[in-house]
């Protein structure tokens, strides 16, 4: 890869590519957030006259808000500042301006709270020490319940020859991008504008909207440059705040958080307890049943992708005849659960992975054979009738257990490998649109995400609309425009953005070319070559230079514009099957198989991770550098969830290691060499069949080391992350 | 108390008035000085976004007063590739892609300039790296920051 | 957050003596790296009036006289890690230095200002104890030296008096020595637990000392009185281990549980001990 294949390198490297951190505008406050002192309780007392005390300071709490937003209800599920109750700690209560960013904290912390204590709830098993029964649907602590069947799982379970019963646990684990949120908002001509560093200028927008109850066109969402999101920077977390300082004060409004204040209000994660019952006969899964717990904060996301998405990623990329499936979501006090890079797939594929390998320890079987046996393949369907579709994980599977096994061979005393698997769905989001520029000298394609780092917009796209044009890729350029003025698209996320608004660039190109076409008045397919520094368009035996080919309007805005869009269908699953709640079909099937070898340290239990080797069912590879850069750093997060990331409370819901010291992602002197390889030619949905892949590398991740952790020593471990203690407590060393 | 001070900003004297005596460096060479190139990540000495050059010696400016700098030579990112040690480190991390999200790049390049004028560039790989452990990056997983710094260390001197 | 203070830069030792003196209790904080004082401003754990540079005082200093190693309290870290004598003759002492942060933050870090804190997670005391290093101090009443195990009080309090300053740290002799450490990740990390071992070659006994257990760091005599030769026995070497492990008053924190810290205590005893009858010159 080379400068040219990734435009933001220059910038990013002399650093003038300018962050929500860094953003600022001439009269510009600082805001700052004042936070609840506890996790539960009603709120008694909000004084800020303290603050208003202080030169220049302006304060705002919910009393202020009808003033501010006339007319408006808002969310009620999601009150900006809430008057009632406080349900997790650190909730902001009140907001504040100043002039500098000390003054701002010094009046955030002079404001007054008084609040009093509810009991708190953080644990899970605190709450339901037992699986929930069936009275627990009017539990306030249950914020969604789902159940499907397929079968009668009790009467498979009474006849098959064993049955294998397990529970997992998993922790919280935190995106911990390197930027801190931050954004800068200005209130003018009753416009609601904000830059932000966001992964979803679009989603941000309507979530604003929604939040401040005011009609989505009145908000313009611009997008600086991010400095890393994974799933943390995808909705409106500090901008309605800055927005209505910004309203209250009549001056732009910097918010920015400190690294502290990123963990402790950010939503991520949060940790389960996970049952996994699975019945063999002769070899073969006849049932299996699998119950989630699933801690969700103090709020529901919107989506429930939290259990009725999940569940699927617990029953895993494998055939199982009769299943019993239930997911309850649980309200604790702590901020609520986020989306993380791949949403709680990891989790699950170390629950699913460790399961199945134990199941077939159990009866048995060789675990990486008995698995294999059971994944699906092209052609199969899901538990839930979804048709897979042409699906590469088999092949990639096979991969891997080659290296594994070849690295068996020279492994020494202490060391042992592992081969996990883990699937995705990629595509979601409801679509997005993209416009086409052809100028004399190149094609611009107008977009509206920022990049946040993977290449799938500046990299990704740019590939496609090269491919899809024919210029060569440095006559392509991709731009962003804010959300007043680029055509729409969901987001960065769901790694779907390549193949979603790579759709749109293929279909804007083909309108494009029609339009070429008539223009020259030929027939035949439209080719366009560069000639010197012009672009020039053939199509049969007309030729005409692109410049040549304008009206004076084109002219005036730079060229022939053409817009394309991809709104994706969504898939459907059996509804039949489904008991409770809602389950959320899969679309466009891809996966990933890893092989890992580690050394187990049988003393301390310290696990090291030698070597790693990922295969990755991608369809196409639509930019082979930007696609491995995916898989490394994906893996590495992995590491991070497998080994040492886990947050931790006390009774009180009070986050204890809220910093990047206690909290460990992992450092340079960690990681293995990994070898990256590409399974091509199982088509997905996106430009040449490709398939998201941004997500895809971090989920099989803790599995494929939890596996290596019990071939190198036995110890066969059910909680996350596999910390040293974990694995001495397996080994009977204490 | 605030009182003037006298320093050099990537090659150019920079005398400042009226700095307060509790501010960091971070925040003079980002607010005051309007090099917003050097990052602010964790403000605590733990990611290493901050790195800066200090008389041409790696500094955590997060964590530095700005007093406590007084008469010193200061290089930031965006003079760092004027100098030939800190401009191959530029072209070795866009060549080898080292880069993602490019947060915690400008720390990454001071850091890596820093030891190369320090170590040379006849370092072995393998401690350079292990020099670098101070600075943290969620996006790339490394590989390619260490693929970039073999480079440069192969190159000698 | 700590509120304003005022900077003060003393151009000599007596200067800084006498800027020392004249504040109450709690109202200077001496400035060596800042490192940690950069914390402790930002938490508002203390709220220092004056804040005293000691970045114009002659003490960024290494010298070797003889057998004897002088530190210098304001020496950066990464000075010390990089001399190729200290790493020659203070193996253990390297391998501690280049355990604190990363080296941006070891070119400010110092010695002094890391032994003054006092922190009970300190990286470089256990290795102090275990080469029985001196601290010098220079102060309003003149100057003295007190061995490091007597200077350490307790977590953050150390024997420092009021008006007092600490010059340099002194190390009597070479000695094979190793420092082990139980951490989460290998760089840029706090230890959970570390252990320093170290033989003398002028009596030939060892010093064991174990780190990240509060109060603070100690060493373990009655351990060491029991490993009589330089090659001590295994089943020797486990059970002086074993019986460190078990005097020690060791608690569980968030990140592991007492049994878990004890059975490392045990393990990283045992392996440097191991490691330094198995080096060149500590099996002697």
């Amino acid at each position: 890869m080379t400068a040219s294949t990734r435009p933001d390198a220059r910038s990013k490297l002399e650093g003038s590519a300018v962050f929500g951190m860094d953003l600022e505008a001439p009269r510009m406050l600082w805001a700052a957030l004042v936070p609840s002192p506890v996790a539960h309780g009603r709120l008694k007392t909000v004084d800020l006259s303290p603050a208003r005390a202080l030169e220049g300071v302006v304060a705002i709490s919910a009393v202020d808000l009808a003033r501010l937003l006339p007319g408006s209800t808002g969310d009620p599920d999601r009150p900006i500042f809430p008057s009632g109750t406080v349900e997790y700690r650190n909730q902001p209560v009140a907001a504040v301006a100043a002039p500098t960013r000390e003054l701002a904290r010094q009046a955030a912390r002079s404001v007054r709270v008084e609040v009093e204590p509810l009991p708190v709830a953080v644990d899970l098993e605190d709450v339901f020490p037992e699986w929930p029964g069936s009275d627990a649907d009017g539990s306030p602590h249950i914020a969604a319940h789902v159940r499907a069947r397929e079968g009668d799982i009790e009467a498979v379970f009474r006849s098959a020859e064993k049955v294998v019963r397990e529970t997992y646990r998993t922790s919280s684990i935190h995106q911990v991008a390197l930027e801190p949120h931050a954004c800068l908002a200005e209130v003018v001509d009753g416009e609601w504008k904000v830059r932000t560093c966001t992964q979803t200028p679009f989603g941000t927008r309507e979530d604003i909207a929604s939040l401040l109850g005011v009609p989505e066109e009145s908000v313009v969402v611009e997008g600086t440059w991010v400095g890393g999101g994974f799933g943390g920077k995808g909705a409106a977390l500090l901008e309605p705040y800055a927005l209505l300082l910004a309203k209250a004060t009549g001056r732009p409004v910097k918010l920015a958080l400190g690294y502290r204040e990123e963990f402790l209000l950010g939503r991520t994660t949060l940790p389960s307890v996970i049952r996994m019952e699975t019945a063999v006969t002769a070899g073969r899964i006849v049932g299996r049943r699998v119950r989630l717990l699933l801690d969700v904060g103090n709020a529901l996301p919107g989506r429930d992708f939290a259990t009725g998405y999940s569940i699927g990623f617990l029953l895993g990329p494998y055939r199982t005849p009769a299943f019993e499936v239930e997911g309850y979501a649980v309200r604790t006090n702590k901020p609520a659960f986020g989306p993380h890079r791949a949403p709680f797939a990891p989790q699950c594929a170390f629950v699913v992975e460790s399961h199945l390998d134990h199941v077939a320890h159990e009866v048995g079987l060789d675990p990486e054979v008995f698995r294999r046996d059971h994944l699906w393949a092209p052609g199969d369907t899901t538990p839930f009738g979804q048709a897979v579709g042409p699906f590469g994980l088999p092949t990639a599977f096979d991969r891997a257990r080659a290296v594994a096994a070849h690295w068996k061979q020279d492994g020494g005393a202490g060391t042992g490998t592992g081969v996990a698997v883990g699937f995705w769905s990629t595509g979601t989001g409801a679509g997005g649109e993209a416009r086409l520029l052809l100028s004399p000298s190149g094609i611009t394609v107008v977009q509206g995400e920022r990049e946040i780092g993977s290449g799938s917009v500046l990299v990704g796209v740019a590939a496609v609309a090269a491919r899809a044009t024919g210029l060569p890729r440095d006559r392509v350029t991709v731009a962003y425009e804010d959300t007043a003025h680029a055509p729409f698209d969901s987001g960065v996320f769901g790694s779907r953005t390549t193949a979603v608004l790579g759709r749109a660039v293929e279909e804007a190109t083909r309108t494009l070319f029609e339009e070429i076409r008539t223009r020259l008045g030929a027939s035949g397919s439209v080719q366009l070559e560069v000639v010197g520094d012009e672009i020039v368009a053939v199509a049969g035996t007309a030729r005409r230079p692109v410049r040549e080919l304008l009206s004076d309007a084109e002219r005036s805005v730079g060229g022939i514009v053409a817009l394309g869009r991809h709104y994706g269908k969504a898939g459907t699953i059996d509804e039949r099957k489904v008991e409770v709640g809602a389950f959320y079909p899969y679309t466009d099937f891809t996966g990933a198989a890893h092989a890992v070898q580690v050394s187990v340290d049988r003393a301390t239990g310290n696990v090291r991770v030698l070597r790693y080797a990922a295969f990755h069912d991608v369809g196409t590879a639509v930019d082979t550098a930007s696609a491995a850069a995916q898989v490394e750093g994906g893996v590495v997060m992995g590491l991070g969830t497998a080994l040492t990331e886990e947050a931790l409370w006390s009774e009180d819901g009070r986050l204890l290691n809220a910093g990047l010291l206690d909290y460990r992602i992992p450092t340079l002197g960690s990681v293995p060499p990994i070898e990256v390889t590409f399974i091509e030619g199982f088509a997905g949905a996106g430009p040449s069949g490709a398939k998201g892949l941004g997500e895809p590398p971090i989920i099989p991740v803790a599995a494929a080391v939890a596996l290596a952790v019990r071939d190198a020593c036995g110890a066969h471990l059910t909680e996350l992350p596999l910390s040293s203690e974990r694995v001495a407590r397996a080994l009977k060393l204490l | 108390m605030a009182r003037s001070l006298p320093l050099t900003v990537n090659g150019k004297s920079c005398p400042l008035d009226d700095v307060p005596d509790s501010e960091r460096l971070l925040d003079t060479i980002r607010w005051r000085l309007g090099l917003k190139g050097t990052k602010e990540g964790c403000r605590s000495g733990e990611c290493g976004a901050c790195t800066v050059l200090v008389d041409g010696v790696s500094t955590l400016s997060c964590l530095t007063l700005t007093h406590e700098v007084e008469g010193s030579a200061l290089t930031t990112i965006e003079g760092v590739g004027e100098e030939p040690t800190g401009r191959a480190v530029q072209e070795a991390f866009a060549r080898a892609g080292a880069l993602q999200c490019g947060y915690c790049t400008p720390g990454f390049v001071m850091a890596l300039a820093g030891l190369l004028r320090e170590r040379g560039r006849a370092a072995p790989t393998e401690e350079l790296l292990d020099d670098l452990g101070g600075n943290l990056c969620r996006c790339t997983g490394y590989l390619a920051i260490a693929r970039a710094v073999s480079t440069l260390s192969k190159e000698g001197t | 957050m700590s509120g304003p203070f005022v900077f003060v830069a003393p151009p000599s030792v007596d200067a800084a003596i006498a800027e020392l003196a004249t504040g109450a209790p709690g109202e200077v904080a001496v400035l060596a790296g800042g490192t940690d004082l950069a914390f402790v401003l930002d938490g508002g754990r203390a709220a220092p009036r004056r804040v005293l540079s000691l970045r114009h005082l002659p003490w960024r200093t290494l010298d070797w006289n003889g057998p004897v190693l002088t530190v210098g309290s304001t020496l950066p870290l990464r000075s010390l890690e990089q001399d190729p004598e200290v790493a020659r003759r203070h193996p253990g002492l390297v391998q501690a230095v280049k355990a604190v942060g990363g080296v941006p933050l070891r070119h400010r870090a110092t010695l002094g200002g890391n032994l003054g804190r006092a922190a009970p997670a300190s990286d470089l005391i256990p290795v102090l104890l275990a080469l029985d290093a001196e601290v010098d101090l220079v102060g309003p009443n003149g100057a003295r030296t007190l061995s490091v195990d007597r200077f350490l009080i307790s977590s953050w309090h150390t024997a420092l008096a009021r008006g007092e300053l600490i010059r340099s740290v002194r190390f009597p002799e070479p000695r094979p020595s190793a420092y082990l450490w139980q951490r989460v990740r290998p760089s840029n990390d706090i230890s959970q637990i570390a252990v320093a071992v170290a033989r003398s070659p002028s009596d030939g006994g060892w010093r064991l000392s174990v780190g990240g257990i509060p109060p603070r760091a100690v060493r373990l005599r009655e351990p060491e009185s029991t490993l009589r030769s330089a090659s001590p026995s295994a089943p020797a070497v486990h059970e002086a281990a074993e019986a460190a492990a078990r005097s020690l008053p060791i608690a569980a924190d968030r990140r592991a549980s007492e049994e878990y810290r004890r059975h490392l205590v045990a393990t990283l005893l045992e392996r440097a001990v191991g490691t330094v009858a198995a080096s060149p010159d500590g099996g002697r």
